[in-house]
């Protein structure tokens, strides 16, 4: 392995140890890493990280005038969780990003985004649930 | 001190990123865009507060002024920020804080107030902030969701393909900070 993945803390997974670990960002866009297994989402001019694994769902739309929209929504207590989020319980007296909306003139770019995180999510869920398997 | 910098302008949501040369001098800054044009001119009497970051491969220099605004330098070497935090001590009489950036990717932390500015705090870490100036719609969902909807910008956005809409966040029953203060986002 790449040593990252055993990085954790209370049984979460992390996207970055280093702030020099994240990809450069050409443009002020939203970006997966797939390596890091993170989604990168620019907020006032910062490419702001978040492990796919915390992601619930990922949306987008499309209006009449080819503008697309993206919508992705966080895991937070008080929802369906995956079993591995059981941990976050721990974490009761935090406040919890629920969910980011962006507005893109790049629709195609936006449909791209939001396949890419499905398949990372995916993969990254199977993964942990062998995981979880193979502990038990 | 003249070094060549590059701004990020963080007056709305859709943010303008300019290359160009930010000049540290005893009355306060200046940053002029490259190739002429738009300056920024800033009173050392009118700035509030000076941050330090450490963002992917440099740095960030913020500089809060009285207003409310609040801008961002970015393209600092690490050998800069020793020579500047003096210079800024001596010249502007603050002392620069330094903020640490948090990498890590997770969605639960704590919110920070300070004037227009919300952060994001994980682990005391800044995830991310936003200013409130450019919040249009403050919207409860239940009693433990906020949306904060945000102004867009058509004529500022015009580089940017991505802009930022909304953000919404879910504070549990449990949390203390903001029970029974529903002004507050």
């Amino acid at each position: 392995g790449d040593g990252r993945r055993s990085v954790r803390t209370s049984g979460e997974l992390i996207a970055y140890k280093n702030v020099n670990d994240i990809p450069q960002a050409r443009e002020l866009v939203i970006q997966v890493d797939q390596k890091n297994e993170a989604i990168l989402l620019p907020i006032y001019g910062s490419m702001v990280p978040f492990h796919v694994n915390n992601v619930k769902t990922v949306v987008s739309q499309q209006d009449n005038n080819r503008t697309g929209y993206i919508r992705i929504i966080f895991n937070v207590p008080g929802t369906p969780f995956s079993p591995h989020d059981a941990s976050s319980l721990k974490f009761q007296g935090s406040i919890y990003l629920k969910e980011v909306s962006f507005r893109s003139k790049d629709t195609r770019h936006i449909s791209e985004v939001v396949q890419q995180i499905k398949t990372l999510r995916r993969q990254v869920a199977s993964r942990e649930s062998e995981r979880a398997e193979r502990a038990t | 001190m003249l070094l060549p910098f590059s701004l990020s302008l963080s007056l709305t949501s859709s943010i303008v990123q300019n290359p160009g040369q930010l000049r540290v001098h005893s009355g306060g800054i200046i940053w002029k865009k490259q190739g002429g044009g738009k300056a920024v001119e800033v009173d050392k009497a009118d700035i509030v507060g000076v941050t330090w970051m450490k963002v992917p491969r440099t740095n960030q220099l913020g500089v809060r002024i009285k207003d409310g605004l609040y801008y961002k330098f970015t393209g600092f070497r690490d050998q800069d920020i020793t020579s500047l935090t003096n210079f800024i001590q001596n010249a502007v009489g603050i002392t620069p804080e330094e903020k640490q950036l948090s990498v890590s990717g997770q969605n639960w932390g704590e919110i920070d107030l300070n004037g227009n500015m919300l952060s994001f705090l994980v682990g005391s870490k800044q995830a991310f902030e936003v200013s409130l100036a450019d919040v249009s719609q403050t919207q409860l969902q239940g009693k433990n969701e906020v949306m904060l909807e945000f102004h867009l910008d058509d004529t500022t956005g015009a580089n940017e393909k991505d802009s930022l809409v909304e953000i919404g966040f879910h504070i549990p029953s449990s949390n203390t900070q903001f029970v029974g203060d529903e002004t507050r986002p």
